[in-house]
Protein backbone atom coordinates (compact mmCIF):
# COMPACT_ATOMS: atom_id res chain seq x y z
CA UNK A 1 0.00 0.00 0.00
CA UNK A 2 1.40 3.40 -0.95
CA UNK A 3 1.53 6.35 1.42
CA UNK A 4 -1.49 8.28 0.15
CA UNK A 5 -0.94 11.58 1.95
CA UNK A 6 2.68 11.86 0.99
CA UNK A 7 2.16 11.06 -2.66
CA UNK A 8 -0.88 13.23 -3.09
CA UNK A 9 1.32 16.16 -2.22
CA UNK A 10 2.83 15.68 -5.67
CA UNK A 11 -0.02 17.92 -6.75
CA UNK A 12 -0.17 21.06 -4.58
CA UNK A 13 -3.45 22.11 -2.90
CA UNK A 14 -5.72 24.02 -5.31
CA UNK A 15 -5.24 27.20 -3.27
CA UNK A 16 -1.54 27.33 -4.23
CA UNK A 17 -1.86 28.02 -7.97
CA UNK A 18 -5.26 29.74 -7.65
CA UNK A 19 -4.07 32.50 -5.31
CA UNK A 20 -1.63 33.58 -8.03
CA UNK A 21 -4.26 33.43 -10.78
CA UNK A 22 -6.92 35.25 -8.79
CA UNK A 23 -4.83 38.35 -8.08
CA UNK A 24 -2.98 38.60 -11.42
CA UNK A 25 -5.71 40.24 -13.58
CA UNK A 26 -6.12 43.06 -11.06
CA UNK A 27 -2.55 44.17 -11.69
CA UNK A 28 -3.64 44.62 -15.31
CA UNK A 29 -6.49 46.85 -14.12
CA UNK A 30 -3.95 48.76 -12.02
CA UNK A 31 -1.66 49.23 -15.06
CA UNK A 32 -4.53 50.70 -17.09
CA UNK A 33 -5.58 52.97 -14.23
CA UNK A 34 -2.04 54.20 -13.74
CA UNK A 35 -1.58 55.02 -17.42
CA UNK A 36 -4.94 56.80 -17.46
CA UNK A 37 -3.85 58.97 -14.51
CA UNK A 38 -0.55 59.74 -16.26
CA UNK A 39 -2.33 60.83 -19.44
CA UNK A 40 -1.77 60.21 -23.17
CA UNK A 41 1.87 61.38 -23.09
CA UNK A 42 2.79 58.22 -21.21
CA UNK A 43 2.56 56.33 -24.50
CA UNK A 44 4.90 58.75 -26.26
CA UNK A 45 8.06 56.77 -25.50
CA UNK A 46 9.15 53.47 -23.98
CA UNK A 47 11.32 55.46 -21.53
CA UNK A 48 8.35 57.32 -20.03
CA UNK A 49 8.33 56.38 -16.29
CA UNK A 50 4.59 55.60 -16.39
CA UNK A 51 5.09 53.33 -19.41
CA UNK A 52 7.93 51.57 -17.59
CA UNK A 53 5.77 51.22 -14.46
CA UNK A 54 2.82 49.86 -16.48
CA UNK A 55 5.13 47.42 -18.26
CA UNK A 56 6.31 46.02 -14.91
CA UNK A 57 2.76 45.79 -13.57
CA UNK A 58 2.05 43.64 -16.65
CA UNK A 59 5.25 41.58 -16.76
CA UNK A 60 5.59 40.95 -13.02
CA UNK A 61 2.10 41.53 -11.63
CA UNK A 62 0.14 39.80 -14.38
CA UNK A 63 2.41 37.54 -16.41
CA UNK A 64 5.03 36.37 -13.89
CA UNK A 65 2.25 35.99 -11.28
CA UNK A 66 0.29 33.63 -13.60
CA UNK A 67 3.39 31.86 -14.84
CA UNK A 68 4.65 31.18 -11.32
CA UNK A 69 1.22 29.88 -10.30
CA UNK A 70 1.05 27.72 -13.41
CA UNK A 71 4.58 26.38 -12.95
CA UNK A 72 3.89 25.50 -9.32
CA UNK A 73 1.04 23.39 -10.67
CA UNK A 74 2.76 22.10 -13.81
CA UNK A 75 6.13 21.09 -12.35
CA UNK A 76 4.62 18.26 -10.30
CA UNK A 77 2.02 17.36 -12.91
CA UNK A 78 3.97 17.51 -16.16
CA UNK A 79 7.51 17.02 -14.97
CA UNK A 80 6.84 14.80 -11.96
CA UNK A 81 8.98 17.25 -9.95
CA UNK A 82 7.41 17.60 -6.52
CA UNK A 83 7.71 20.93 -4.72
CA UNK A 84 8.27 20.56 -1.00
CA UNK A 85 5.78 22.46 1.15
CA UNK A 86 4.05 24.24 -1.74
CA UNK A 87 1.80 26.17 0.62
CA UNK A 88 4.68 27.70 2.53
CA UNK A 89 6.47 28.38 -0.73
CA UNK A 90 3.46 30.28 -2.07
CA UNK A 91 3.53 32.43 1.07
CA UNK A 92 7.22 33.07 0.61
CA UNK A 93 6.76 34.16 -3.01
CA UNK A 94 3.42 35.87 -3.50
CA UNK A 95 3.25 38.60 -0.82
CA UNK A 96 6.77 39.95 -1.55
CA UNK A 97 6.12 39.77 -5.29
CA UNK A 98 2.92 41.81 -4.92
CA UNK A 99 4.55 44.30 -2.59
CA UNK A 100 7.63 44.62 -4.81
CA UNK A 101 5.65 45.23 -8.01
CA UNK A 102 3.49 47.90 -6.38
CA UNK A 103 6.52 49.68 -4.88
CA UNK A 104 8.33 49.51 -8.22
CA UNK A 105 5.38 51.03 -10.10
CA UNK A 106 4.96 53.70 -7.44
CA UNK A 107 8.69 54.50 -7.45
CA UNK A 108 8.75 54.92 -11.23
CA UNK A 109 5.60 57.04 -11.58
CA UNK A 110 6.35 59.25 -8.59
CA UNK A 111 10.00 59.57 -9.63
CA UNK A 112 11.09 58.55 -6.13
CA UNK A 113 14.22 56.45 -6.25
CA UNK A 114 14.11 55.48 -2.57
CA UNK A 115 10.76 53.74 -3.18
CA UNK A 116 12.12 52.16 -6.35
CA UNK A 117 15.08 50.79 -4.41
CA UNK A 118 12.81 49.58 -1.60
CA UNK A 119 11.02 47.43 -4.19
CA UNK A 120 14.17 45.51 -5.04
CA UNK A 121 14.56 43.39 -1.90
CA UNK A 122 11.04 41.88 -1.94
CA UNK A 123 11.21 41.33 -5.71
CA UNK A 124 14.61 39.65 -5.48
CA UNK A 125 13.43 37.48 -2.58
CA UNK A 126 10.26 36.33 -4.36
CA UNK A 127 11.75 35.71 -7.78
CA UNK A 128 15.09 34.17 -6.77
CA UNK A 129 13.33 31.94 -4.23
CA UNK A 130 10.98 30.76 -6.95
CA UNK A 131 13.74 30.10 -9.50
CA UNK A 132 15.87 28.28 -6.91
CA UNK A 133 13.07 26.04 -5.72
CA UNK A 134 11.78 25.31 -9.22
CA UNK A 135 15.22 24.45 -10.62
CA UNK A 136 16.09 22.22 -7.69
CA UNK A 137 12.73 20.44 -8.00
CA UNK A 138 13.39 19.92 -11.70
CA UNK A 139 16.82 18.47 -11.02
CA UNK A 140 15.00 15.44 -9.66
CA UNK A 141 12.27 15.47 -12.32
CA UNK A 142 11.15 12.06 -13.51
CA UNK A 143 10.25 13.15 -17.03
CA UNK A 144 12.60 14.45 -19.73
CA UNK A 145 11.28 16.27 -22.79
CA UNK A 146 11.46 19.51 -24.75
CA UNK A 147 9.08 21.23 -22.33
CA UNK A 148 11.28 20.42 -19.34
CA UNK A 149 14.34 21.74 -21.18
CA UNK A 150 12.47 24.91 -22.11
CA UNK A 151 11.26 25.39 -18.52
CA UNK A 152 14.85 25.13 -17.25
CA UNK A 153 16.04 27.64 -19.85
CA UNK A 154 13.16 29.99 -19.08
CA UNK A 155 13.90 29.86 -15.35
CA UNK A 156 17.58 30.62 -15.97
CA UNK A 157 16.50 33.52 -18.21
CA UNK A 158 14.21 34.78 -15.44
CA UNK A 159 17.10 34.75 -12.95
CA UNK A 160 19.21 36.76 -15.40
CA UNK A 161 16.34 39.16 -16.13
CA UNK A 162 15.90 39.82 -12.42
CA UNK A 163 19.64 40.30 -11.84
CA UNK A 164 19.87 42.73 -14.76
CA UNK A 165 16.70 44.48 -13.58
CA UNK A 166 18.21 45.00 -10.12
CA UNK A 167 21.33 46.41 -11.72
CA UNK A 168 19.28 48.65 -14.03
CA UNK A 169 17.27 49.98 -11.07
CA UNK A 170 20.49 50.81 -9.19
CA UNK A 171 21.80 52.53 -12.29
CA UNK A 172 18.51 54.42 -12.72
CA UNK A 173 18.88 55.62 -9.14
CA UNK A 174 22.35 56.91 -9.99
CA UNK A 175 24.19 54.33 -7.90
CA UNK A 176 26.33 52.90 -10.74
CA UNK A 177 27.92 54.50 -13.76
CA UNK A 178 26.71 51.83 -16.18
CA UNK A 179 25.02 52.82 -19.46
CA UNK A 180 21.29 52.55 -18.68
CA UNK A 181 19.91 52.12 -22.26
CA UNK A 182 22.24 49.17 -22.92
CA UNK A 183 21.47 47.60 -19.56
CA UNK A 184 17.72 48.10 -20.06
CA UNK A 185 17.89 46.52 -23.54
CA UNK A 186 19.73 43.45 -22.29
CA UNK A 187 17.31 43.22 -19.34
CA UNK A 188 14.30 43.25 -21.62
CA UNK A 189 15.99 40.96 -24.15
CA UNK A 190 16.27 38.25 -21.49
CA UNK A 191 12.84 39.03 -20.05
CA UNK A 192 10.82 39.18 -23.25
CA UNK A 193 12.66 36.83 -25.59
CA UNK A 194 14.15 34.60 -22.91
CA UNK A 195 11.83 34.12 -19.96
CA UNK A 196 8.47 34.89 -21.60
CA UNK A 197 9.25 33.66 -25.11
CA UNK A 198 10.90 30.38 -24.15
CA UNK A 199 8.31 29.58 -21.49
CA UNK A 200 5.31 30.12 -23.77
CA UNK A 201 6.96 28.08 -26.54
CA UNK A 202 7.97 25.29 -24.15
CA UNK A 203 4.54 25.12 -22.56
CA UNK A 204 2.93 25.13 -26.02
CA UNK A 205 4.79 21.89 -26.89
CA UNK A 206 2.73 20.21 -24.18
CA UNK A 207 -0.56 22.04 -24.07
CA UNK A 208 -1.31 22.64 -27.75
CA UNK A 209 -1.25 18.92 -28.69
CA UNK A 210 -2.84 17.98 -25.35
CA UNK A 211 -5.76 20.39 -25.13
CA UNK A 212 -6.28 21.32 -28.75
CA UNK A 213 -5.95 17.74 -29.98
CA UNK A 214 -3.36 18.53 -32.65
CA UNK A 215 -0.51 16.37 -33.90
CA UNK A 216 2.71 16.90 -31.89
CA UNK A 217 5.23 19.60 -32.83
CA UNK A 218 7.86 18.24 -35.25
CA UNK A 219 10.93 17.04 -33.36
CA UNK A 220 13.26 18.91 -35.73
CA UNK A 221 11.53 22.18 -34.79
CA UNK A 222 11.59 21.67 -31.03
CA UNK A 223 15.28 20.64 -31.16
CA UNK A 224 16.48 23.53 -33.31
CA UNK A 225 14.36 26.09 -31.42
CA UNK A 226 15.83 24.82 -28.16
CA UNK A 227 19.35 25.66 -29.33
CA UNK A 228 18.25 28.96 -30.81
CA UNK A 229 16.48 30.08 -27.67
CA UNK A 230 19.36 29.11 -25.43
CA UNK A 231 21.94 30.90 -27.56
CA UNK A 232 19.85 33.76 -28.93
CA UNK A 233 19.44 36.01 -25.87
CA UNK A 234 23.08 35.33 -24.92
CA UNK A 235 24.36 36.42 -28.35
CA UNK A 236 22.02 39.44 -28.25
CA UNK A 237 23.46 40.48 -24.88
CA UNK A 238 27.03 40.17 -26.14
CA UNK A 239 26.20 42.19 -29.25
CA UNK A 240 24.49 44.89 -27.20
CA UNK A 241 27.20 45.01 -24.50
CA UNK A 242 30.10 45.38 -26.91
CA UNK A 243 28.14 47.44 -29.44
CA UNK A 244 28.55 44.83 -32.14
CA UNK A 245 25.65 45.97 -34.31
CA UNK A 246 25.96 43.04 -36.74
CA UNK A 247 25.67 40.52 -33.87
CA UNK A 248 22.70 42.29 -32.25
CA UNK A 249 20.84 42.61 -35.54
CA UNK A 250 21.74 39.15 -36.78
CA UNK A 251 20.67 37.50 -33.53
CA UNK A 252 17.38 39.37 -33.31
CA UNK A 253 16.60 38.49 -36.92
CA UNK A 254 17.29 34.80 -36.33
CA UNK A 255 15.33 34.88 -33.06
CA UNK A 256 12.30 36.54 -34.65
CA UNK A 257 12.53 34.05 -37.54
CA UNK A 258 12.56 31.22 -34.98
CA UNK A 259 9.54 32.61 -33.15
CA UNK A 260 7.74 33.19 -36.47
CA UNK A 261 8.41 29.57 -37.46
CA UNK A 262 6.98 28.48 -34.11
CA UNK A 263 3.88 30.68 -34.60
CA UNK A 264 3.32 29.43 -38.16
CA UNK A 265 3.75 25.80 -37.04
CA UNK A 266 1.28 26.29 -34.17
CA UNK A 267 -1.33 27.80 -36.52
CA UNK A 268 -0.78 24.90 -38.97
CA UNK A 269 -1.10 22.27 -36.21
CA UNK A 270 -4.28 23.95 -34.96
CA UNK A 271 -5.81 23.56 -38.41
CA UNK A 272 -5.07 19.82 -38.21
CA UNK A 273 -6.76 19.21 -34.89
CA UNK A 274 -8.76 16.05 -34.57
CA UNK A 275 -11.89 17.65 -33.11
CA UNK A 276 -12.57 20.91 -34.90
CA UNK A 277 -15.04 22.26 -32.31
CA UNK A 278 -15.02 25.91 -31.24
CA UNK A 279 -12.75 26.34 -28.23
CA UNK A 280 -12.02 29.49 -26.26
CA UNK A 281 -8.37 28.69 -25.54
CA UNK A 282 -7.78 28.03 -29.22
CA UNK A 283 -9.20 31.46 -30.04
CA UNK A 284 -6.80 33.14 -27.58
CA UNK A 285 -3.88 31.13 -28.90
CA UNK A 286 -4.63 32.19 -32.45
CA UNK A 287 -4.54 35.84 -31.37
CA UNK A 288 -1.23 35.08 -29.61
CA UNK A 289 0.32 33.49 -32.69
CA UNK A 290 -0.88 36.22 -35.05
CA UNK A 291 0.55 38.83 -32.64
CA UNK A 292 3.85 36.95 -32.56
CA UNK A 293 3.98 36.97 -36.37
CA UNK A 294 3.02 40.66 -36.43
CA UNK A 295 5.77 41.57 -33.96
CA UNK A 296 8.29 39.81 -36.21
CA UNK A 297 6.98 41.80 -39.17
CA UNK A 298 7.22 45.11 -37.27
CA UNK A 299 10.79 44.28 -36.28
CA UNK A 300 11.70 43.38 -39.85
CA UNK A 301 10.12 46.60 -41.14
CA UNK A 302 12.40 48.52 -38.79
CA UNK A 303 15.43 46.80 -40.32
CA UNK A 304 14.34 47.61 -43.87
CA UNK A 305 13.12 51.13 -43.19
CA UNK A 306 15.38 53.04 -40.76
CA UNK A 307 12.75 55.78 -40.08
CA UNK A 308 10.52 53.10 -38.58
CA UNK A 309 13.31 51.83 -36.33
CA UNK A 310 14.07 55.40 -35.28
CA UNK A 311 10.44 56.12 -34.38
CA UNK A 312 9.63 55.99 -30.64
CA UNK A 313 6.41 54.20 -31.66
CA UNK A 314 8.14 51.06 -32.91
CA UNK A 315 9.22 49.77 -29.46
CA UNK A 316 5.74 50.58 -28.09
CA UNK A 317 4.00 48.67 -30.87
CA UNK A 318 6.44 45.79 -30.37
CA UNK A 319 5.89 45.85 -26.62
CA UNK A 320 2.10 45.80 -26.97
CA UNK A 321 2.20 43.03 -29.57
CA UNK A 322 4.63 40.94 -27.52
CA UNK A 323 3.20 41.44 -24.03
CA UNK A 324 -0.53 41.93 -24.57
CA UNK A 325 -0.88 40.22 -27.96
CA UNK A 326 1.43 37.24 -27.65
CA UNK A 327 2.19 36.54 -23.98
CA UNK A 328 -1.03 37.65 -22.28
CA UNK A 329 -3.33 36.16 -24.94
CA UNK A 330 -1.61 32.79 -24.51
CA UNK A 331 -1.74 32.99 -20.71
CA UNK A 332 -5.32 34.32 -20.68
CA UNK A 333 -6.41 31.43 -22.90
CA UNK A 334 -4.54 28.86 -20.82
CA UNK A 335 -6.15 30.10 -17.60
CA UNK A 336 -9.50 29.00 -19.05
CA UNK A 337 -8.11 25.45 -19.32
CA UNK A 338 -5.94 25.31 -16.20
CA UNK A 339 -8.41 26.74 -13.68
CA UNK A 340 -11.46 24.64 -14.71
CA UNK A 341 -9.20 21.58 -14.86
CA UNK A 342 -7.91 22.20 -11.33
CA UNK A 343 -11.42 22.72 -9.97
CA UNK A 344 -12.60 19.54 -11.67
CA UNK A 345 -9.53 17.52 -10.59
CA UNK A 346 -9.65 18.58 -6.96
CA UNK A 347 -13.38 17.85 -6.76
CA UNK A 348 -12.82 14.43 -8.38
CA UNK A 349 -10.10 13.56 -5.91
CA UNK A 350 -12.78 13.68 -3.17
CA UNK A 351 -14.57 10.86 -4.99
CA UNK A 352 -17.98 12.48 -5.39
CA UNK A 353 -20.98 10.39 -6.44
CA UNK A 354 -21.28 10.40 -10.24
CA UNK A 355 -22.99 13.43 -11.76
CA UNK A 356 -22.88 15.54 -8.61
CA UNK A 357 -19.96 17.77 -9.59
CA UNK A 358 -19.58 19.97 -12.66
CA UNK A 359 -17.57 18.85 -15.64
CA UNK A 360 -14.70 21.00 -16.85
CA UNK A 361 -16.80 23.01 -19.29
CA UNK A 362 -19.31 23.99 -16.59
CA UNK A 363 -16.82 25.56 -14.16
CA UNK A 364 -16.69 28.95 -15.93
CA UNK A 365 -19.66 29.99 -18.09
CA UNK A 366 -18.77 29.81 -21.78
CA UNK A 367 -20.69 32.99 -22.58
CA UNK A 368 -18.54 34.88 -20.06
CA UNK A 369 -15.26 33.64 -21.54
CA UNK A 370 -16.42 34.41 -25.08
CA UNK A 371 -17.42 37.92 -24.03
CA UNK A 372 -14.03 38.45 -22.44
CA UNK A 373 -12.21 37.19 -25.55
CA UNK A 374 -14.00 39.83 -27.59
CA UNK A 375 -13.13 42.54 -25.06
CA UNK A 376 -9.50 41.43 -25.10
CA UNK A 377 -9.28 41.49 -28.89
CA UNK A 378 -10.89 44.94 -28.99
CA UNK A 379 -8.47 46.21 -26.33
CA UNK A 380 -5.50 44.94 -28.29
CA UNK A 381 -6.59 46.73 -31.48
CA UNK A 382 -7.36 49.94 -29.56
CA UNK A 383 -3.98 49.84 -27.76
CA UNK A 384 -2.16 49.52 -31.08
CA UNK A 385 -4.22 52.39 -32.48
CA UNK A 386 -3.42 54.49 -29.39
CA UNK A 387 0.29 54.30 -30.27
CA UNK A 388 -0.54 56.45 -33.31
CA UNK A 389 -3.70 58.38 -32.43
CA UNK A 390 -4.15 60.05 -29.06
CA UNK A 391 -7.94 59.89 -29.18
CA UNK A 392 -7.73 56.08 -28.76
CA UNK A 393 -5.73 56.36 -25.53
CA UNK A 394 -8.58 56.44 -23.00
CA UNK A 395 -10.91 54.04 -24.87
CA UNK A 396 -7.99 51.56 -25.13
CA UNK A 397 -7.30 51.73 -21.40
CA UNK A 398 -10.97 51.48 -20.51
CA UNK A 399 -11.52 48.39 -22.66
CA UNK A 400 -8.18 46.93 -21.49
CA UNK A 401 -9.14 47.38 -17.84
CA UNK A 402 -12.57 45.89 -18.53
CA UNK A 403 -10.97 42.83 -20.13
CA UNK A 404 -8.69 42.24 -17.12
CA UNK A 405 -11.62 42.76 -14.72
CA UNK A 406 -13.66 40.22 -16.69
CA UNK A 407 -10.84 37.66 -16.34
CA UNK A 408 -10.74 38.42 -12.62
CA UNK A 409 -14.49 37.89 -12.31
CA UNK A 410 -14.42 34.69 -14.40
CA UNK A 411 -11.65 33.15 -12.29
CA UNK A 412 -13.46 34.17 -9.13
CA UNK A 413 -16.59 32.38 -10.38
CA UNK A 414 -14.49 29.21 -10.79
CA UNK A 415 -13.25 29.50 -7.21
CA UNK A 416 -16.82 30.03 -5.97
CA UNK A 417 -17.95 26.97 -7.90
CA UNK A 418 -15.21 24.92 -6.21
CA UNK A 419 -16.09 26.18 -2.72
CA UNK A 420 -19.78 25.50 -3.25
CA UNK A 421 -19.21 21.89 -4.30
CA UNK A 422 -16.66 21.21 -1.57
CA UNK A 423 -19.20 22.42 0.97
CA UNK A 424 -21.94 20.27 -0.51
CA UNK A 425 -19.68 17.22 -0.59
CA UNK A 426 -18.59 17.70 3.00
CA UNK A 427 -22.24 18.05 4.07
CA UNK A 428 -23.16 14.99 2.03
CA UNK A 429 -25.78 17.00 0.15
CA UNK A 430 -26.38 15.63 -3.30
CA UNK A 431 -25.95 18.58 -5.65
CA UNK A 432 -27.04 18.87 -9.21
CA UNK A 433 -24.21 20.06 -11.42
CA UNK A 434 -22.86 22.60 -11.93
CA UNK B 1 -0.12 -21.52 -16.92
CA UNK B 2 -0.73 -19.06 -14.11
CA UNK B 3 -4.18 -17.75 -13.35
CA UNK B 4 -3.93 -14.00 -13.84
CA UNK B 5 -6.85 -11.95 -12.54
CA UNK B 6 -9.29 -10.80 -15.24
CA UNK B 7 -8.21 -7.61 -16.93
CA UNK B 8 -10.32 -4.86 -18.45
CA UNK B 9 -8.79 -2.63 -21.09
CA UNK B 10 -9.65 1.05 -21.55
CA UNK B 11 -8.15 2.82 -24.54
CA UNK B 12 -8.28 6.53 -23.71
CA UNK B 13 -5.79 7.67 -26.34
CA UNK B 14 -7.15 10.29 -28.70
CA UNK B 15 -9.54 11.80 -26.16
CA UNK B 16 -9.57 15.42 -25.09
CA UNK B 17 -8.38 16.07 -21.51
CA UNK B 18 -9.73 15.48 -18.97
CA UNK B 19 -11.76 12.72 -20.66
CA UNK B 20 -9.02 10.07 -20.30
CA UNK B 21 -8.97 10.73 -16.55
CA UNK B 22 -12.77 10.93 -16.40
CA UNK B 23 -13.19 7.58 -18.17
CA UNK B 24 -10.55 5.95 -15.98
CA UNK B 25 -12.28 7.08 -12.79
CA UNK B 26 -15.63 5.88 -14.17
CA UNK B 27 -14.12 2.49 -14.95
CA UNK B 28 -12.71 2.26 -11.42
CA UNK B 29 -16.20 2.77 -10.02
CA UNK B 30 -17.33 -0.49 -11.60
CA UNK B 31 -14.10 -2.45 -11.19
CA UNK B 32 -14.68 -5.76 -9.39
CA UNK B 33 -12.36 -6.55 -6.44
CA UNK B 34 -10.53 -9.29 -8.34
CA UNK B 35 -10.40 -7.34 -11.59
CA UNK B 36 -7.52 -5.25 -12.95
CA UNK B 37 -7.83 -2.27 -15.25
CA UNK B 38 -5.33 -1.53 -18.00
CA UNK B 39 -5.63 2.05 -19.28
CA UNK B 40 -3.92 3.19 -22.47
CA UNK B 41 -3.11 6.89 -22.29
CA UNK B 42 -1.45 9.41 -24.60
CA UNK B 43 0.93 10.65 -21.87
CA UNK B 44 2.10 9.81 -18.38
CA UNK B 45 -0.85 10.63 -16.08
CA UNK B 46 0.71 12.25 -13.01
CA UNK B 47 -2.68 13.62 -11.79
CA UNK B 48 -4.17 10.10 -12.03
CA UNK B 49 -1.35 8.72 -9.86
CA UNK B 50 -2.18 11.21 -7.15
CA UNK B 51 -5.83 10.15 -7.15
CA UNK B 52 -5.02 6.42 -7.27
CA UNK B 53 -2.61 6.76 -4.35
CA UNK B 54 -5.20 8.66 -2.41
CA UNK B 55 -7.93 6.14 -3.09
CA UNK B 56 -5.67 3.21 -2.17
CA UNK B 57 -5.15 1.57 -5.58
CA UNK B 58 -1.93 -0.08 -6.74
CA UNK B 59 -0.52 0.84 -10.14
CA UNK B 60 2.18 -0.07 -12.59
CA UNK B 61 3.12 2.04 -15.59
CA UNK B 62 4.69 0.91 -18.81
CA UNK B 63 5.98 3.30 -21.48
CA UNK B 64 4.97 1.95 -24.89
CA UNK B 65 7.20 2.23 -27.97
CA UNK B 66 4.78 4.64 -29.71
CA UNK B 67 5.20 7.20 -26.90
CA UNK B 68 1.93 6.37 -25.14
CA UNK B 69 1.61 4.78 -21.71
CA UNK B 70 -0.18 1.75 -20.28
CA UNK B 71 -1.17 1.93 -16.63
CA UNK B 72 -2.27 -1.24 -14.86
CA UNK B 73 -4.49 -0.55 -11.85
CA UNK B 74 -5.66 -2.97 -9.16
CA UNK B 75 -6.46 -3.33 -5.49
CA UNK B 76 -4.62 -5.75 -3.17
Amino acid sequence: MALPGLLFEQAPPISVPLRFFLVAPWFGVAAALMLALAGPDSLASRWDPSAVAATHLLTLGVLAMCMIGALMQMLPVVAGAALTRPNRLAWLIQPPLMLGVLLLAWGFTAGRTEILLAALAPLALALFAFVGVALSAMASAAAKNATITAMRLALAALALTVSLGLLAAWTYAGRTGLPLPTLADIHLGWGLLGWIGILVVGVAYQVVPMFQMTPPYPLALTRSLGWLMAGGPAAFSLGRSFELEWLTRGTTMILFAGFALFAATTLRLQRQRRRPLPDITLRFWRVAMVSLLASGAVWLLGLIAPPIAASPRQPLVLGILWLMGFAWSAVNGMLYKIVPFLVWLHLQSQRPPRGTTPNMKQVIAETATRRQALTHETALILLLAACFLRQFFYPALLVGALSFAQVGANLLSAWRCYRLHVRRLSQGVPASSP
Amino acid sequence: MTNLPPERILDARGLEPPEPLERTLEALDTLQPAERLRVLLPREPFPLYAILDRWGYRRQTEALPDGSFAVLIWRD
